[in-house]
């Protein structure tokens, strides 16, 4: 059992609950081999596919600037049955009916192998940037969201979350061997709605960081100060910072008794 | 007790040679007639505007701040002091003709050679009345060995212990309690600064100071993102280095520091649309993108950034300036704009991000920088004060492994040339990038 099986639960919950809400939904199902997934996409998919940058001039849509509310994540499990392969759900507006915009976006990413493992955890992450694999579609650096453009050519070609849906998937199982099943859930209702995975997204980097600090343990390194003081080299530092704090703090109490009295 | 007129002569004495140093640049920058220079001139003008408001409430006896690094400068801007980072000089001025004098200064008064010398050069400034001694100071007390020592002298020196000093305590964690901790700790700054300056925190001037400052940060990340563009639109002379002191440094919130970001925007497409590269020269080549994680060698940085552009073909695309995971502050209410301005100075911005918790984000920088960038090459300077990061080499050579990316980690002092001679470092250079096929 994998420690994200749960949220995937939750999250499945939440699409549930939008779509009851009545919210416009839309399912792609992309269920061909990884090497044939890119065919028949409008766009190139792969290593240098988009070598250059999309300057604000030449975007056709912006997906999740922060303001309009961000939100993704990736969630994988060792049980692939819990995982729909090959389906892309979109609930909201399509990038075509938005052109000139700014969406608030929210990708989810769930992915699942019997094989797969914390070791994987760090690389699968990763996959949320795609940097310049797909044409027509740049990825801005910011941590912990996703904020992207799609270019008005793209556009043109008829780049839309279909495509985007599938362009992911076609890169995480081609390169990720041990993933058998993969999913999507894209949202792109409302600030709220994304936000609303906003939670879910907390815990999920919470654990995140568990897991990359125990990685680094296995390979022999602690990300973490967690050494004994007593042997510690750099006490004496340690014991200057606590003097300072203890003498800052007892000079706010005699201000504050110096006040009162 | 009053300081007396002599000393307070004596005091700024050197921060207008600093400025009067800067002037000459900005004729320098004025006389290049190109955009760049454009650039650099307007922001040599912020800067001097800056730094004239500090001299004009010295001589005038008006209330002012001696800031530190990341201590919100959002919140003494918007109450109208003039203030200056106490750290000033090795991180604007290092290549200034009197540095390395300064640090021999340091030594003779006994400061350990292995001490960061972006710490032992204002220890050696205030020891030698050569700072311009605030109405009261702001440290940080965050976990660089010579930054206790720096508070101490800030603390006991003749001349400025009857400064008051608050120091914010950044906590060693980054989670939601760090960050609602430190907003706390900046609050209880704000009530410092409002006692011991008599200036008054109004928060509809925090919104604008803010708001403006947000425009700044976004026209930042858009320029970062040019910067992905291969070729780089520029290189060593135009980038996170310049970013970073005209949002953090001079003037926060300043409408000409928006207009300047709008610029360079304009100027980096430009050359994004011709094609053009950190250098116009014909024949020239970006030949290998570097990340640099660290500061730039301000003390010689003109010794070896444009031999390093120009002969190798080798451009940096990034360096720990430039990165960029900053959000934007919310305005909408004094606990939001309290919280954000905590994350900022906190988690986000560069040496606090790295030096105070978790080694993660040195692992997590590189990832993301590497692959965003189209990086070749990660180089560790090694800078002698950078303690924290010599810590994590392994883990930042491990990431590179996973990465299949090369790592050098050469070893210097990033305002020194002598500690590690520049031919020396050339040499680490050139041998690298040629064993890996680069050039």
């Amino acid at each position: 059992m994998s420690v994200f099986d749960a949220y995937i639960e939750k999250v499945v919950e939440y699409v549930e609950a939008l779509r009851t809400r009545g919210v416009e939904t839309k399912e792609f199902t992309c269920l061909e081999a990884p090497d044939r997934i890119r065919d028949g996409l409008p766009i190139q998919v792969g290593p240098n596919a988009h070598r250059g940058i999309i300057l604000r001039s030449d975007t056709y849509l912006e997906l999740g600037n922060p303001l309009a509310g961000s939100c993704a994540f990736v969630l994988w499990t060792d049980k692939p049955s819990l995982v729909s392969d090959g389906k892309v759900t979109l609930l909201g507006p399509d990038i075509q009916e938005s052109a000139g915009g700014s969406l608030p976006f929210a990708q989810i990413l769930i992915v699942g192998g019997e094989e797969l493992s914390d070791k994987d955890h760090e690389s699968l992450v990763q996959h949320q940037y795609v940097s310049d694999r797909i044409e027509g579609y740049m990825i801005k650096s910011a941590p912990d969201r996703v904020w992207s453009r799609v270019s008005k050519e793209a556009a043109e070609k008829g780049f839309d979350f279909e495509t985007l849906g599938k362009a992911l998937m076609g890169i995480v199982k081609s390169e990720e061997p041990r993933v058998q099943a993969m999913e999507i859930v894209f949202v792109t209702t409302s600030k709220e709605d994304v936000e609303g995975l906003a939670n879910i997204a907390a815990q999920i980097r919470k654990i995140s960081k568990e897991i990359v600090k125990e990685n680094w343990k296995i390979r022999g390194y602690d990300i973490e100060c967690a050494s004994d003081c007593s042997s510690c080299a750099e006490k004496l530092v340690c014991d200057d910072i606590r003097e300072v704090i203890s003498v800052k703090k007892r000079k706010k109490r005699e201000a504050k008794a110096a006040g009162a009295s | 007790m009053a300081l007396t007129k002599e000393i307070k002569e004596l005091s700024i004495k050197r921060y207008k040679e600093e400025r009067d140093w800067f002037k000459l640049n900005l004729e320098g920058a004025e006389l290049l007639g190109t955009e760049e220079g454009e650039l650099s001139a307007r922001l040599l003008r912020i800067l001097l505007e800056s730094k004239e408001r500090v001299v004009d409430a010295v001589e005038n006896d008006k209330p002012f701040i001696g800031g530190y690094f990341c201590n919100a400068p959002e919140i003494f801007t918007s109450m109208g002091l003039p203030w200056f980072m106490v750290m000033e000089t090795p991180f604007l001025a290092a290549s200034a003709p009197f540095i390395l004098q300064d640090i021999d200064g340091a030594e003779e008064m006994g400061l350990g050679g292995d001490l960061c010398t972006a710490i032992r050069l204002p220890i050696y400034y205030i020891e030698n009345n050569m700072m311009p001694i605030p109405t009261c100071c702001l440290g940080l007390i965050y976990p660089c060995d010579g930054a206790p020592m720096l508070h101490q002298v800030l603390m006991h020196n003749s001349n400025w212990k009857n400064v008051p000093l608050y120091s914010c305590d950044p906590p060693y964690t980054s989670d939601e309690r760090a960050v609602r901790y430190f907003a706390d700790e900046l609050r209880e700054m704000t009530r410092f600064i409002e006692k011991h300056t008599g200036a008054k925190l109004k928060m509809d001037d925090l919104v604008d100071v803010c708001e403006r400052s947000n425009q700044v940060y976004t026209n930042w990340q858009e320029y970062m993102e040019y910067r992905k563009n291969v070729p780089c639109p520029h290189g060593w002379e135009m980038g996170g280095a310049q970013c970073f002191a005209i949002s953090q440094c001079f003037d926060v919130g300043n409408p000409k520091s928006v207009a300047w970001f709008e610029q360079l925007i304009k100027v980096g497409e430009d050359r994004i649309k011709k094609g053009l590269g950190a250098q116009s020269k014909e024949g020239w080549k970006e030949k290998v993108r570097l990340f640099w994680f660290d500061i730039m060698p301000y003390g010689w940085i003109f010794e070896f950034m444009p031999w390093l552009e120009e002969e190798l073909g080798a451009v940096i695309v990034n360096d720990m300036f430039g990165n960029f995971p900053y959000s934007l502050i919310d305005t909408s209410s004094e606990e939001a704009i309290y919280y954000d301005l905590a994350k900022r100075n906190l988690v986000d911005a560069p040496m606090i991000r790295q030096a105070r918790g978790t080694a993660e984000n040195f692992a997590e920088d590189i990832r993301r920088i590497v692959k965003d960038y189209k990086v070749d090459v990660v180089i560790w300077p090694g800078h002698m004060g950078h303690k924290d990061g010599a810590a994590t080499v392994g883990i930042m050579r491990e990431t590179c492994r996973d990465l299949d990316i090369p790592f050098l980690h050469i070893g210097l002092d990033l305002f020194d040339k002598r500690y590690t001679s520049i031919d020396e470092v050339k040499d680490k250079v050139v041998t690298f990038l040629e064993g890996h096929g680069f050039i």
